[in-house]
């Protein structure tokens, strides 16, 4: 799956020193280049039973064609200069630069909270989610970012887990609340 | 008419008191949900799905009929009320009522969204009412090879006409109908795509898709690049009973009902869905008006036709998806999913096998568009305050949301991975402008094209012009053809009308790098 990615972008930089080749649209292009790829290699490795007409090979192989032909497309369109056009939103500054550090945060709060969720419960996890992300976007005092996220996580604790009994792991801090339900 | 009296029927499940709580919460949380900024209707509906885990179906349904009506008016309040750029499916209303927000009468643009949405929603109802079973009717007889040209239809509308790119929608698609390969192939029991992954056996969940998309894609997206200082709401300070003067009545009723001719055949053909309808009115009623100048200034008109046409839009979509199960947007796609959770899957077998739940899920639409209108023209003063919540605190929300509707799906661990990586797969799709509403689409139809399409080679023995030669295939593809041209004439037309608009009123509604 890398040689085809290594090998094109290698070219990109070589064909076009401008600066503002869209380095990163064509990654992306790219790689669904290699999903197309991957799709279409991995129908010769599904297995097809004797005798089966309209096998489960068909459909991939119709999926691969639609994902290699649009990726070719989409390809061909930003190297001639076609940029993408990205939707606006009323929280969206236009002016800002993308916030890499922002989005390392918030997504390695997505992953403490998958990591902890069964270790100290459902409740806690979701408050360090819910603090962590308030804090990388800048909200002005953090601790009440913890506060608001303990109360909202509680709430959907007790409501869903307690009163209608999906079963949310309590965690040992708050064991004894899961009892009284 | 045999299909009254299932009607009444359904007015009297939909009208039992507990059931009344359910559409009255559901149109509750999905106008808070839908006005909250940065959320769509598509991101709303998929972060109540976890309603669907304690919900018996047709509480659930009923509620959803509620979230849908409630999201699709939610963000009108937004565009007017809130002093940046909307979505661009309200970009129009956008325009106007923020100018008459700006001019101190918001609590007009508020009212004839309102109303113009009671009325467009409760005439496209009736339009459903009537449209619905005869479709349903018809389809019972459809085969294999027809289902796959519906089908077909489906993919290739939602691809090419969603999104501002043909190609970018195609990849889209592509994606999604690849990542619902993903797993065991029903027929022949083979493994497909899993790398051998156990959690990948069974599937990728839509749910996770959905939510990873919508809510952890976005709200990257929007984290990114995120609007800090002051928020910006325009104050409404009228009270509510001196909303619309006597001029404003008679000037709103015609674009209301123009608005829900335009919205609801466009609703139910799939053809890049409220959008153009908005657009389309917008652009009818710019024409038609005495007040031109007014136009790009704060005429009610251009506030109440595309309002009035979105929301007939919203319901015309419900056609296709009750009838054929045929999802047009994102939205109906979510909806389709909430079916799915229940094991019921729309189309002529539901209206035969479910009628009560149908009709039940019908009455709420009329239910539902009440409670929408006695809600929102006493509850504006809330709806002001949510447009208030600090964002840190909102996008940290709806993650919070989005890892919990992940985790209660199975109460496993790898579910919140699968959405982290779906998220941030959204968000570099959003970035480089892949819209993402054929992606789920595809997914969701996905499994089902392949069903039918294996049926049909099935009975053919394998030969593929089983495919096209069957009148109503053939027509059909005859009638794709016409509408992705259809389609794209009308996004061109669309775009540069509202270049025209923009530079003319010179408001900044995209930035200047963008037009």
């Amino acid at each position: 799956m890398e040689t085809p990615i290594l090998g094109v972008s290698g070219r990109a930089e070589a064909t076009r020193p401008d600066p503002r080749v869209p380095l990163g649209e064509l990654v992306f292009a790219l790689l669904m280049l290699a999903l197309g790829v991957f799709a279409l290699v991995g129908v010769f490795t599904i297995h097809v039973p004797v005798g089966v007409k309209a096998g489960p090979t068909v459909f991939p192989l119709f999926v691969s064609i639609i994902l290699l032909g649009s990726a070719v497309a989409v390809l061909v369109n930003v190297l001639r200069g076609k940029r993408a056009e990205v939707e606006e939103g009323e929280d969206i500054d236009p002016d800002a630069k993308t916030d890499w550090l922002t989005i390392a945060k918030i997504v390695g709060a997505v992953v403490a909270h998958l990591l902890l969720i069964d270790i100290v419960g459902c409740a806690p996890a979701a408050t360090v989610l819910f603090g962590v992300v308030a804090w990388a976007l800048g909200a002005t005092r953090w601790w009440l970012a913890f506060v608001i996220g303990l109360v909202v996580s509680l709430v959907i604790q007790v409501v869903f887990a307690g009163l209608m009994g999906l079963s949310l792991p309590w965690g040992p801090a708050l064991g004894w609340l899961g009892e009284v339900f | 008419m045999d299909s009254w009296t299932l009607l009444l029927e359904g007015f009297a499940t939909a009208l039992q008191p507990q059931y009344l709580v359910f559409a009255f919460l559901g149109v509750l949380v999905g106008t808070a949900v839908g006005v909250l900024p940065g959320i769509g209707p598509a991101m709303t509906v998929a972060l109540l799905l976890p309603l669907t885990y304690t919900l018996d179906p047709t509480a659930a349904l009923i509620t959803f009929a509620g979230i849908y009506y409630g999201g699709m008016y939610g963000g009108s309040t937004t565009s007017i009320l809130l002093n940046t750029p909307g979505e661009s499916a309200s970009i129009v209303t956008a325009i106007e009522g923020n100018k008459m927000a700006k001019m101190g009468r918001g609590a007009a643009a508020l009212a004839t969204a309102a109303i113009g949405s009671f009325v467009a929603g409760t005439i496209a109802t009736v339009g459903l009412t009537l449209l619905a079973p005869v479709l349903a009717q018809f389809a019972v007889n459809l085969g294999p090879a027809d289902y796959v040209a519906l089908i077909v239809i489906a993919f290739i509308t939602v691809g090419a006409l969603i999104g501002s790119s043909v190609p970018r929608g195609m990849l889209s698609l592509g994606v999604g109908l690849f990542l619902g390969l993903v797993g065991t192939d029903t027929l022949t029991a083979q493994q497909r795509y899993t790398l051998g992954l156990l959690p990948l056996s069974d599937g990728i969940d839509i749910v996770l898709v959905a939510v990873g998309l919508f809510a952890v894609g976005e709200t990257l997206y929007i984290a990114a690049r995120l609007r800090h200082g002051g928020i910006d709401v325009i104050p409404v300070t009228r009270g509510w009973r001196s909303w619309m003067t006597k001029s404003d009545w008679k000037r709103s009723w015609k674009p209301w009902l123009r608005g829900t001719a335009i919205g609801f055949p466009i609703g139910t053909i799939p053809a890049g869905g409220a959008d153009v309808a908005t657009f389309l009115s917008y652009a009818t009623e710019r024409k038609l008006s005495r007040h031109k100048s007014e136009f790009g200034r704060g005429a009610i008109e251009g506030v109440a036709g595309p309002e009035s046409a979105n929301n007939a839009a919203a319901a015309g979509v419900l056609v296709p998806l009750l009838t054929l199960g045929l999802p047009t947007t994102a939205t109906a796609a979510i909806i389709l999913v909430a079916f799915q959770a229940y094991g019921l899957q729309p189309g002529p077998q539901l209206f035969q096998n479910q009628p009560a739940l149908v009709w039940a899920l019908v009455a709420s639409l009329y239910v539902g568009n009440v409670i929408l209108i006695i809600l929102n023209l006493p509850l504006v003063g809330m709806w002001v305050k949510l447009l208030q919540i600090p964002r840190p605190y909102l996008y940290a929300g709806i993650l919070l949301f989005a890892a919990f509707g992940a985790y209660a799906l199975n109460f496993a661990v790898v579910d919140i991975l699968i959405l982290a990586i779906i998220g941030v797969l959204g968000y570099f799709m959003r970035r480089y402008g892949y819209p993402v509403a054929p992606l789920v689409v595809g997914m969701i139809l996905g499994p089902m094209g392949e069903e039918y399409l294996r049926k049909a080679l099935q009975l053919s023995q394998g030969d593929l012009t089983t495919l096209f030669v069957q009148p109503f295939a053939a027509t059909a593809y005859i009638v794709l053809a016409l509408l992705v041209a259809g389609g794209l004439w009308l996004r061109r037309r669309q775009r540069r009308y509202e270049q025209a608009l923009t530079a003319s009123i010179a408001v900044p509604i995209r930035t200047d790098s963008e037009v």
